[in-house]
């Protein structure tokens, strides 16, 4: 009477297979572009632009570039942005080069680690007990941003990216329906990691305020450079100092993407450049970090993604990594056997799910 | 494959109607209704989440009510329903299912989730893949006249003694009566003071009233298996019983699936009309009280709560009748959290009080229950259906809790203005 | 050609398949039949069903829990997907050229983009805990995540052509929702229609004895 049910480990499978679909679906146009396409022009002949004298002289003078205007609005006095020349090149000459080189390290970086460590294996085995780690609440939140995050990242990179990667593949008509949807997705499910920021801040806040034996696991290189593992609390102090990462990061991204899908506060068009170059860089990081968060979810180390898909994770792998939370647990008797787990999968019951240790360290 | 099975299949398919197949087009697989089914919520076992237990006649209903199914039958695709899935289900739809009708309250696409199980049931029972204890009460029901075995030898004994405390005389067979009064076998053998409490409060009231020797018993087994043709047996014996004596009204006792039986399902269950009205006691008493016929004095102060039989309240109709009644002899009613047509099930009905396997899980889910009524505070439980009463009782008791329950009836009556007095 | 053939033909086939689909559904279960209930009702059968069919919309709170996210989920994803299905300028537009011939008035686009975040929001919660509860794991079949899945990408394509300067995204919105058109009538997306009958004949059912179900 067991039902044939899509195992929760599929998801990051669906992510995988959402991404394909969907970048799919944005090559689609190509064919109907392609019949619709005008033959292909000339290059243009080369002529003197006249504006550039004019552009040069408002640009590179002494006095302030803002005039004075009846109109009435932001920047309305604003002939020519000079800083935008300034946001523009840096965009294009050091932010684009180093936040790509910095993403294919991460990946160079990760791969070697794999090669030199392999996955960190529960040393003791997998037990026959299980302990309750995450709600399905906590689940659904966390797998709720997961998804607007890895959506967010894809269509955020495509538009940083777009012009020096995806042009040369696709030309130009092409990338610009694909930048243009990226753009349009990514105002639209912006706000939604938002909330997603808000949801998780609220549930996970208590159990990542930094406690004793956190600075220890983090002298004793917690556990993943050396073969020893280090006891830890709910969560470590790498995942602690994630979590605060995301929710200040997160809030950076968060503010400075308002201000740029909303030009309606007053915000000039200098404050529009700062928020682009803030959203960036700080998008860039985060997206560094979690890479680091699902290598260890996905191959780094066994066992540490059942908390999030089942509710439950395994004793052994608790004890080795949260040792200090896993003797808690076990001494209040809160270990399940896994057939019961099997069974009544939904650590819902448990009563004494996400409560913070009393007496940290102990 | 058995020609019982067969049979069983054939019963199911004929259940499916309009109603039940809206009910599959409509279901979501959303899982709500496990929230507000006792066995889910006390166990976590998502294997008794209500809609689940109707897998079987889904698949039957899949496989020739949809497109796809359709499709995938003559292809060969989809298997159909075997006879195992009826040996899978049968704890699923006899012991983890009290047909309360709670997850009918919740439902967000309005299935009647409860009535699907209860028509499932028509189908198991008759492929044999019904719980051995509920099999026999059945066959008891029909065989001598009441699911315990109580005859009308066992009631005449249990008459003659009430008569001899109250000092009334009860009536039986008296053509003409305007009432005839109807026990469950529980209240004869458990609890005869019902007897002797309805007696009191009838006379007080000058009632005309009696007992049908040929049908006193008001519980239907039929109904708690699922067999539509004992159902109707059952239900025919006191109609013809009623016919016999001419009465114009049949009274059902305090037992919740009796009122179900004969109040909603027995004229559809022998295809007419009948030429007399049911009421529920609860409905007459408060009938009574309202017109001045029934005189209660003095109010008990003692803190009480109100446990509402699912098939009275919720599934009845008798919603109101009870409040009003307690409100009139006590001073000190407290609501439980969950109250009237959302309350919770004590977890014995729909045959599962007769069902002596599921009694481990049974206990397991009365801490629901017991949860509830410890919110309350509250030691007094009154309630006013028989097989609630015990059901609640042994749960007291296995849990070591120090709670009385008592009979609405049985209360109302001890707060009688005597006849003798009235003069 | 493809472009043609998605804007005309194949509009027009899914658009008849759905008509007829949902039709043909709805006269079949009509067409099982309901036996006549002959016992004395206590209250009306009519308007228990009508008071069921809008109270059932109602926040339940009995429900614990899960129950609470489930309906907030559920109100999230209905509402918003009901108001910029109906209401948002661009399909208003599109039911007006291809459909009715005339257009209503429709809500302003910052409210557009507040029900379609809303929706998302709705959506994606209930798709996740379709994957995540046990209670959910143990009832979906692949029409539940069919359906989802349409509906997902539907609305995921509809958001990415909110520019509407591109000819090809407007194309594969519309062909995905021609697509969800054309399976909706054999799958549980018909619970659209279906659930005023169910809480129709439940209400009823109810009514009869005097119960506000």
């Amino acid at each position: 009477m067991i039902r044939q049910t899509i195992p929760p480990g599929s998801i990051g499978v669906y992510a995988l297979a959402w991404s394909l679909l969907l970048l799919w679906l944005l090559l689609l146009p190509q064919q109907s572009l392609a019949e619709t396409k005008q033959a292909r022009g000339l290059p243009p002949p080369a002529v003197l632009n006249p504006a550039a004298d004019l552009w040069r002289d408002i640009r590179q003078r002494d006095m302030p570039t803002t005039g004075t205007t009846q109109v009435r609005g932001v920047d309305s006095g604003v002939l020519i942005n000079a800083n935008g020349d300034t946001w523009r090149k840096f965009r294009m000459e050091q932010l684009i080069p180093v936040a790509g080189y910095l993403l294919l390290g991460m990946i160079v970086v990760l791969i070697l680690f794999y090669t030199i460590r392999g996955k960190v294996k529960i040393e003791g085995g997998a037990a026959d007990k299980k302990l309750p780690r995450y709600t399905s609440y906590e689940r659904l939140i966390h797998w709720f941003m997961a998804s607007i995050f890895i959506f967010l990242a894809i269509t955020g990179l495509i538009i940083l990216f777009g012009r020096p990667l995806l042009i040369p593949i696709f030309g130009k008509e092409i990338f610009a329906v694909i930048a243009s949807a990226s753009k349009e997705g990514h105002n639209l499910m912006g706000p939604l990691f938002m909330v997603a920021l808000i949801l998780v801040f609220i549930k996970f806040v208590r159990r990542n305020i930094y406690q004793k034996g956190d600075l220890s696991w983090l002298l004793r290189g917690g556990g993943i450079i050396g073969k020893k593992h280090v006891p830890s609390n709910f969560f470590n102090m790498g995942e602690k100092s994630m979590f605060w990462m995301l929710i200040i990061v997160g809030s950076v991204i968060v503010v400075s993407g308002l201000m740029l899908i909303f030009p309606i506060f007053g915000q000039s068009r200098e404050w529009m450049e700062l928020a682009h170059v803030g959203h960036a860089i700080g998008a860039i990081l985060m997206i560094t970090v979690i890479m680091g968060h699902i290598y260890i979810g996905s191959v780094g180390m066994e066992g540490a993604i059942e908390g999030m898909k089942t509710g439950y994770c395994d004793l052994n792998w608790a004890k080795e990594h949260h040792d200090y939370w896993a003797s808690q647990m076990e001494k209040r008797g809160e270990a399940i056997p896994n057939e019961a787990v099997n069974r009544f999968s939904d650590p819902d019951t448990n009563k004494f799910l996400g409560r913070e240790l009393e007496e940290p360290g102990k | 494959m058995s020609e019982q099975f067969e049979q069983g299949v054939e019963a199911l398919r004929q259940q499916i109607d309009s109603r039940i197949s809206s009910y599959f087009s409509s279901c979501v697989h959303c899982g709500l209704c496990a929230e507000a089914c006792l066995f889910y919520t006390e166990t976590h076992d998502p294997r008794y989440t209500p809609i689940y237990k109707l897998e079987p006649m889904k698949k039957l209903w899949r496989r020739e009510h949809t497109f796809w199914g359709k499709l995938g039958a003559v292809f060969g695709l989809n298997e159909p329903l075997t006879e195992q899935d009826f040996a899978d289900w049968e704890t699923l739809v006899y012991d983890s299912c009290t047909l309360c009708g709670r997850c009918s309250m919740i439902c967000p696409v309005g299935n009647d989730i409860t009535y699907m199980i209860r028509k499932q049931r028509e189908g198991f029972s008759i492929a044999g893949y019904a719980p051995q204890g509920m099999q026999e009460a059945t066959k008891r029901a029909l065989k001598i006249g009441s699911p315990m075995g109580v005859t009308f030898k066992t009631l005449k004994a249990a008459v003659t003694h009430v008569e001899k405390d109250t000092g009334l005389e009860i009536p039986l067979d008296k053509k003409g009566a305007d009432y005839m009064t109807l026990f469950s076998s529980m209240e004869i053998v458990n609890f005869p003071e019902y007897i002797a409490s309805i007696a009191r409060i009838f006379d007080a009231a000058g009632i005309s009233w009696t007992v049908s020797s040929k049908a006193f018993e008001a519980t239907n087994s039929g109904i708690q298996i699922g067999n539509r043709e004992a159902a109707a047996e059952l239900v025919n014996r006191v109609v013809i019983a009623a016919e016999e004596l001419d009465v114009k009204t049949v009274i059902s006792p305090e037992c919740g699936h009796a009122y179900t039986a004969i109040r909603w399902e027995g004229p559809n269950l022998i295809g007419r009309h009948y030429p007399f009205e049911v009421v529920h006691i609860l409905e007459l008493l408060e009938q009574l009280k309202n017109e001045g016929r029934l005189k209660l004095e003095g109010k008990n102060n003692i803190p009480m709560t109100l446990h509402d039989p699912c098939q009275i309240v919720r599934r009845g109709g008798v919603v109101q009748q009870p409040r009003n009644l307690l409100n009139s002899v006590a001073v000190n009613f407290v609501e439980m959290k969950d109250h009237g047509v959302m309350n919770w099930c004590c977890g014995g009905g729909g045959g599962v009080s007769a069902n002596e396997r599921a009694e481990p899980l049974r206990l397991r889910v009365f801490e629901r229950k017991k949860n509830q009524l410890e919110e309350t505070g509250v030691n007094t439980m009154v309630t006013a259906c028989a097989n609630c009463r015990i059901i609640l009782e042994e749960g007291i008791e296995h849990n070591e809790m120090d709670t009385e329950v008592i009979s609405l009836t049985e209360l109302v009556a001890e707060h009688l203005v005597e006849a003798s007095k009235k003069s | 050609m493809i472009a043609e053939f998605i804007d005309g033909p194949l509009w027009t086939f899914s658009l008849a398949v759905f008509v007829i689909g949902v039709t043909w559904r709805i006269v079949t279960i009509l067409m099982a039949g309901n036996r006549q209930d002959l016992s004395t009702p206590r209250g009306s059968a009519s308007s228990g069903a009508i008071r069921t069919i809008f109270s059932r919309s109602l926040y339940e709170r009995t429900a614990a829990t899960r129950g609470r996210l489930l309906q907030i989920a559920g109100y999230l994803f209905h509402l918003g997907l009901f108001a910029l299905l109906f209401f948002a300028q661009p399909h208003i537009d599109f039911y007006a050229e291809r459909i009715t011939g005339f257009g209503w008035p429709a809500m302003p686009h910052w409210a557009f983009i507040v029900s379609t975040e809303l929706a998302f929001l709705g959506l994606l919660l209930l798709w996740i805990h379709r994957l995540l509860s046990p209670v959910t794991r143990l009832l979906s079949d692949l029409d539940d995540h069919l359906g989802t899945i349409l509906v997902f990408l539907v609305m995921l394509t509809g958001c990415l052509a909110l520019a509407q300067s591109f000819e090809a995204l407007r194309l594969i919105h519309l062909l995905l929702a021609e697509l969800l058109l054309i399976y909706f009538p054999f799958s549980k997306l018909m619970h659209t229609f279906t659930f005023v009958m169910s809480r129709g004949y439940t209400g009823a059912a109810m009514g009869r004895k005097g119960v506000n179900a």
